[in-house]
């Protein structure tokens, strides 16, 4: 009997034990992953793909997926590279989220009230908003005009040693941490992952809950992208290529099940760390940037096979 | 003859079958009867290979068999027909038939596979387009394939569980005539079921499993329902009949109008009133369930106005419908009724969240224990608790969830479609008794049940429907079963009023 409590523990608590499993490796064999200076780069490059994932997570848990992120995160900096040349700062801000906003409306009302397939309608997003940020820019990077050169306090900023965008990714993680344990909100989410159509014939409005969980994956996104800015000063059209699918990684290796219904914030964050830190860790030993992605992936495997073993 | 002796089997520390005997002979009906969890399935799926027992034998004509795979006992010549189908909706009826049989060649030969199927489905005595998809054929017709694929292999016994739960009463019939061409063929027929009238009606022998363990098999002839139920209990059956209770209030009078069904062009219009419990009654295929889903918005029905003390109400969406005090328990609990794989406390609260709304949507978590433990104790749900997944929980008390997620609505109107479907004798006897406790709370109920006995206990009057048409009212003194029958079966003759 006891043995199968500790076993349940492990699995119940598995991206947890896999994280500390990493903390343990990265410590010994890298010199100086335990820095107060590595820590703090880990959490500022964790902060954009950590956003991203929340967002990713919301709309996995309907049932969906959003593979528009990357592109987002692209177009967007483009956007307010662009806006930074001629407007204030505020306004820059609020015109790209404005725009963020937008994108995740379009999306959302293509799956929800037009019952379009999630994976369809965020491809052809991709393809659009990919296109859209190389016509902007033409194809160039964009510097930060000087209107706004605030925005990189939110990449490179600290506040009492703690890095800015370390902060907005904890705020936005225990929002969603609250949300989704206590709130009503959570709850429709969870229940349509698990069996959409029971919680239609119950009186929800599926379609509003749907809808909404496009919107925020868009706007994390944009602030994402604004982190992202934040930390380079250039808008570019060509990042974030292949970030929708780290974001999924890191919701999956969080334990979540891509049919929905099940997954959770914390585990998410877990995941992105994790992903984070083989990418540190690879770094700071040297290892080729090749070579790092099929390490990364062979650890997504082994971290999916670890939880699915029951 | 199979013989079954001394099977035992345990799942973890629970015991789920402890020295049970069965013996089957060619030709004969031997149904196998008992409460959920009492072994039926276990028992099954160990004769057909899909589980291995702990201890015990298995003789096939005398000689003692080892069944370890599925493959194993079709070789052997048993075969199972479950009661979720195992076919593959988006391959047609011949494809699904001759599933196990790929052929010689690695092409199909599409005019001889139709030509094959419809020939088998034919030689069983029925008709049906062997090349539509199985996702386009009713539930009948999808069983009529399930068996016409079992049938391919050559078989000494066959299993059948719970086949006439999703059957009406004119293809429950089909089934009957099939099973006599079975018999006719000298096979063995094991047959899983929760009616005991259908049991008496067709079976030769039963044998009753109690708590893993079989108490007896008993000749036909010897048989009477209440024997079966105390046999299946090991007690007497108190059963509770329905005395009607005029409401307090000024009733209410709920009507719908103007609802077109698919399957005809003259709207349905009904009328009940709180207090009452109105049935539905007719064959599969009818328009029963899809009169119930238009009623409550779950499928568009343009024209349709409902009122409620004549004052129209919306009931555009299931949502508008909720909230004007409607209610629905779907057909199907897995698919519709329930979020299974989520706690009891979910279920059940997710009909009205804002009574559990402490502001901004953040949930009051010490009401919503209050609300669902007082409902989990008044529909006497059995859990471990209230976190329970609902998949953890036998049918019977499943079904009580979806009725106690619909009392928690405060819904004034519930519309119930199969308020028993997979649920056991002793469970059902219960949820009869919410109905009428419901009832006599002054709740409108309308209840569709392809089971006649059902509707006639629970019922104070009757609606047949036959082709999305109503085409009779009977009245709880002119109950009988071949009336129903007759309504649903029988071309309208006049319109009567």
């Amino acid at each position: 009997m006891k043995a199968i409590t500790v076993r349940a523990t492990i699995l119940q608590y598995n991206t947890v034990f896999i994280f500390l499993l990493m903390l343990l490796v990265s410590g010994i064999i890298t010199d100086n992953f335990f820095t107060a200076q590595n820590i703090s780069n880990i959490f500022r490059q964790s902060a954009p793909i950590g956003l991203v994932s929340l967002g990713m997570l919301l709309v996995i848990l309907t049932g969906g997926i959003d593979l528009s992120v990357g592109a987002v995160v692209a177009m967007i900096g483009v956007v307010f590279a662009l806006l930074s040349h001629e407007v204030y700062f505020p306004f820059a801000l609020l015109l790209s989220l404005i725009t963020g906003l937008f994108i995740g409306c379009i999306s959302g009302f293509l799956v929800a009230y037009r019952k379009m397939a999630p994976f369809i309608v965020t491809l052809a997003m991709m393809s659009m908003i990919r296109g859209a940020g190389y016509l902007l820019s033409k194809g160039a990077p964009i510097s930060v005009g000087s209107y706004s050169s605030d925005i990189l306090v939110l990449g490179s900023g600290s506040v009492m040693g703690i890095p800015v965008p370390a902060i907005i990714l904890l705020m936005v993680f225990a929002i969603l941490y609250i949300l989704l344990r206590y709130n009503i909100y959570g709850r429709v989410i969870l229940a349509i992952g698990s069996n959409e159509e029971a919680v239609r014939l119950s009186g929800i409005n599926v379609n509003i809950a749907k809808f909404s969980v496009y919107v925020i994956s868009a706007v994390l996104t944009t602030l994402a992208a604004l982190l992202l800015v934040g930390r380079t000063g250039v808008g570019t059209a060509n990042i974030g290529v292949g970030l929708e699918l780290d974001a999924i990684a890191a919701v999956v290796i969080g334990g979540a099940s891509l049919s929905g219904g099940k997954g959770s914030v914390l585990n998410t964050l877990l995941g992105v760390f994790i992903l984070s830190m083989i990418g540190n860790v690879m770094n700071l030993l040297d290892i080729t940037a090749y070579l790092q992605q099929i390490i990364k992936g062979i650890i997504i495997i082994a971290a999916v096979l670890f939880q699915r073993d029951k | 003859m199979i013989e079954l002796k001394n099977i035992s089997k345990s799942y973890g520390g629970a015991r789920a079958l402890e020295h049970v005997n069965l013996t089957v002979e060619y030709g004969k009906i031997h149904a196998l009867l008992g409460e959920n969890g009492a072994g039926k399935s276990t028992l099954m799926k160990i004769l057909s290979g899909a589980v291995q027992k702990d201890a015990g034998s298995i003789y096939i004509d005398g000689v003692e068999k080892l069944i370890r795979t599925p493959k194993i006992a079709r070789e052997e010549g048993i075969g199972i027909i479950y009661q979720e189908f195992s076919l593959v909706p988006e391959l047609t009826a011949s494809e699904n038939i001759f599933l196990n049989h790929p052929g010689n060649s690695s092409w199909i030969n599409w005019h001889s596979l139709h030509t094959k199927a419809d020939t088998l489905v034919r030689s069983l005595g029925f008709s049906l387009d062997v090349r539509k998809k199985v996702s386009a054929l009713s539930i009948a017709e999808q069983q009529i394939v399930e068996i016409a694929k079992v049938l391919t292999h050559d078989l000494k016994l066959i299993i059948f569980d719970e086949p006439s739960d999703v059957l009406g009463p004119q293809e429950v019939q089909i089934l009957y005539r099939l099973l006599e061409q079975l018999k006719k063929k000298h096979i063995a027929i094991i047959y899983i079921s929760h009616h005991l009238q259908e049991i008496l009606d067709i079976s030769d022998c039963v044998t009753v499993l109690r708590d893993g363990k079989s108490i007896a098999t008993v000749e036909n002839k010897d048989l009477s329902k209440d024997k079966l139920i105390a046999m299946m209990l090991g007690k007497e059956l108190v059963r509770h009949a329905r005395e009607y209770v005029a409401p307090v209030q000024e009733p209410k009078i709920f009507r719908a109008t103007g609802i077109r069904l698919p399957m005809s062009d003259i709207p349905v219009e009904i009328s009940s009133r709180s207090g009452e419990i109105l049935g539905i009654a007719g064959l599969v295929g009818a328009g029963r369930t899809e009169l119930l889903r238009a009623i409550f918005g779950a499928d568009r029905a343009p024209g349709k106005k409902v009122y409620v003390n004549d004052q129209l109400i919306d009931t555009s969406s299931p949502g508008n419908s909720v909230a004007n005090g409607i209610g629905m328990v779907p057909e199907d609990r897995k698919q519709e009724g329930g979020i299974l794989d989520q706690s009891i406390r979910k279920n059940i609260s997710i009909t009205n969240l804002q009574q559990i709304n402490r502001g901004a949507g953040f949930i009051n978590q010490k009401r919503e224990d209050e609300l669902v433990q007082t409902l989990v104790a008044q529909l006497r749900i059995k859990c471990a608790s209230a976190d329970a997944p609902v998949d953890s929980l036998s049918g019977g008390n499943q079904q009580k969830v979806i009725l106690a997620k619909w009392i928690n609505s405060g819904a004034d109107i519930l519309l119930i479609d199969e308020p028993t479907r997979g649920v056991d004798v002793g469970a059902r006897a219960q949820i009869y008794d919410i109905l009428f406790e419901l009832a006599n709370k002054g709740k409108t109920l309308i209840v569709v049940s392809s089971d006649l006995e059902e509707l006639m206990t629970i019922c104070d009057r009757i609606l047949v429907m036959k082709k999305g048409r109503i085409t009779g009212e009977v009245t709880k003194k002119d109950f009988s079963e071949e009336r129903l029958l007759r309504l649903a079966i029988e071309e309208p003759v006049a319109a009567t009023s």
